[in-house]
């Protein structure tokens, strides 16, 4: 699988219950718009009505969270498939309450609630994690 | 302890009994690959894991496999396959609260990327992709995968 997209800006994670049973908290690369092509073998799980989660149907990388909205695609990708994650750096946690007790990352950026990520996504997605 | 897990659509159910109370993450380029940051794992040795349900592997060396829900993608264990040293490294996510388990160790410290880091690193053992390779070497190979 090779991926190809332009960053919005930094790393989020995601500890949500799905993106942790999925891949253990969902580190990933908000992609622009517009900006993402891809080539390999991809298979998906429609998690939700407008969310598929994808991964590599040989090795079972995960490769991405995407979001449709009509003629809109909001991908999302595993950091982990950057060199060096892009060099980016972690800007954001959502589902903070949702993290597992036993780990957490450093740094003092924006970490979200899961009800506050409810409230922000209210009226985009589904109204929860999906 | 045992644990009981699921992946995220609920098709692989998994029971576990760790062989330590503890999580490790390993950021290895395969592993960050595979599953974006580390792979946060528990230990679990050959007898101690059951799994049931649509589970897929992927041979990642000699020594080695990976293993995902063919369903909806979740990640579920890197198994060491090694004759003599086999192992599971189950995925964390796959258990409430992570097991209730705390993060005791990171290995391949050194190829984590620079932008993020797990809180707390002096609270923990850490190993470098020298010191983890030196200990598959004494097992007959010379690196993970």
């Amino acid at each position: 699988m090779t991926v190809d997209f332009e960053p919005v800006d930094g790393i989020t994670v995601c500890h949500c219950d799905m993106c942790r049973r999925w891949t253990g908290a969902f580190i990933e690369i908000p992609a622009k718009i517009g900006s993402v092509s891809h080539d390999g073998p991809v298979r998906a799980y429609a998690s939700s009505a407008q969310v598929e989660r994808a991964w590599c149907d040989r090795c079972g990388s995960t490769l991405w969270y995407l979001y449709k909205e009509g003629e809109t695609r909001d991908y999302s990708f595993n950091a982990g498939l950057v060199d060096g994650a892009g060099g980016l750096i972690l800007t954001r946690e959502d589902f903070i309450d949702r993290k597992p007790a036993g780990y957490a990352f450093a740094g003092d950026h924006p970490r979200a609630t899961e009800a506050q990520n409810d409230h922000a996504l209210a009226g985009s997605v589904e109204g929860a994690c999906s | 302890m045992s644990l009981s897990g699921h992946c995220m659509c609920g098709a692989v159910t998994l029971t576990a009994v760790p062989k330590a109370p503890e999580l490790h993450a390993c950021h290895c380029e395969m592993c960050r690959r595979w599953t974006g940051t580390a792979l946060v794992e528990i230990d679990v040795a050959p007898e101690n894991l059951t799994a049931r349900g649509p589970v897929k592997t992927f041979t990642s060396s000699d020594w080695a496999e990976r293993a995902w829900c063919d369903r909806c993608g979740s990640t579920l264990w890197y198994k060491l396959t090694l004759p003599g040293h086999e192992q599971f490294s189950v995925s964390a996510g796959l258990f409430e609260n992570a097991g209730g388990l705390t993060l005791a160790k990171e290995i391949y410290i050194d190829c984590k990327p620079d932008g993020y880091a797990y809180a707390d690193a002096g609270a923990r053992k850490t190993l470098t992709k020298q010191e983890v390779e030196a200990m598959y070497a004494s097992f007959g190979e010379g690196e993970t995968g």
